[in-house]
């Protein structure tokens, strides 16, 4: 999994949340010393909005860390064209879905056919929150059983040579990198 | 539930003071009194201790066993990524680089706060600037330290505060066990 670990991802996320914690010191200082009738001085505010946009960024760049690691975390055993497109499908439905990243984890296990006792040993937690992440995938899925739940990848992997995925998922900026 | 001893007590002496020692002399102690030149030393000659014992004393004290690698670092993230949970013996890949960052901040604090009582520097302005700068980077780290290590007991439900204090840490079930 070293191939492809975003390290220039990680080291620009390190230093920007630095930029970040020394600008925003840097705002709060001011603005203490500016006293409340400057506070809202043009260029404090500038420098406030400034700071804010910084950590937005940091934050959207920890999300795409996390995306990035959770899909390689998933291919880790499978790399390959075929298994990356397929991939993409699961992960599209997972996020239309609006799954948890665990629910994710477990809703990959359970494509790939590992029982819960198994998804439980894998992740770490008790089987009794296995069942708790299957049964949230479940109802957000719309599917009342496994069986159900599989049969919604067997239809996409049926009809995905006639039409192309319907929505194509956003693909990863690849910032820093 | 299995228990694991891995923090010898010179490591938790060494924790506990240096938590005080450094509180007292950012917070409490007059900046110019020699008393907050004593507890300097004192942090000082505990840094050198901790060194020393990074490299001859017990497995989970040694500089080596928890040496971060970037590989180490990606399988921890991706951890947090998946929701998925491994525990470790002794510092996490994450904790580790925490742990360099701490000790090397301090021995920057030490060193630059020596230097300003030595005649060749009396009166210099930039040991002082960065004797300041390195303890507010210290205390940024200290609390993001103990937001990382309140985040990880909950995450992978090993109770990381209590292990520094009783030297035992407590690992629950079914997690799989990282050196």
């Amino acid at each position: 999994m070293t191939r492809h670990a975003p390290y220039g991802l990680m080291i620009l996320i390190a230093a920007q949340l630095l930029c970040a914690v020394f600008f925003l010191g840097d705002v709060v200082a001011d603005g203490l010393e500016a006293g409340w009738p400057h506070f809202m001085d043009w260029h404090f505010g500038v420098e406030a909005l400034a700071a804010l946009a910084l950590i937005a960024g940091v934050g959207f760049e920890i999300r795409t860390l996390m995306a990035l690691l959770r899909r390689e975390a998933h291919l880790k055993e499978q790399l390959g064209l075929a298994a990356g497109a397929f991939h993409e499908i699961v992960t599209q439905r997972f996020a239309d879905w609006g799954l948890t990243p665990s629910e994710q984890d477990v809703a990959l296990f359970t494509l790939k056919g590992l029982a819960i006792p198994e998804i439980a040993t894998l992740r770490g937690s008790a089987e009794g929150t296995v069942k708790a992440h299957l049964g949230g995938i479940y109802r957000k899925a719309g599917v009342n059983s496994r069986g159900a739940f599989l049969a919604l990848f067997i239809e996409d992997l049926m009809t995905q040579p006639a039409d192309p995925v319907p929505h194509h998922p956003t693909p990863v900026s690849p910032t820093g990198t | 539930m299995t228990h694991h001893r891995v923090w010898d007590p010179f490591i938790r002496v060494f924790h506990w003071s240096v938590v005080t020692l450094f509180f007292a002399n950012a917070f409490v102690v007059d900046d110019d009194s020699k008393l907050h030149h004593y507890v300097g030393y004192a942090v000082a000659a505990a840094l050198v201790l901790r060194l020393a014992w990074g490299l001859i004393g017990p497995t989970y004290a040694r500089f080596a066993q928890f040496a971060p690698s970037p590989a180490g670092v990606t399988a921890q993230l991706s951890d947090m990524a998946t929701g998925r949970k491994r525990a470790h013996l002794g510092h996490t890949p994450l904790g580790a680089l925490m742990i360099f960052n701490l000790l090397l901040s301090l021995a920057g604090i030490a060193l630059t706060g020596y230097l300003m009582t030595t005649d060749m520097f009396w009166g210099v302005a930039w040991p002082e600037d960065l004797h300041e700068a390195l303890v507010t980077w210290t205390e940024i780290s200290v609390v993001l330290h103990v937001v990382a290590v309140i985040w990880e007991s909950r995450r992978t439900g090993v109770n990381l505060p209590r292990a520094m204090v009783t030297g035992i840490k407590d690992i629950p079930d079914g997690l799989q066990i990282e050196p």
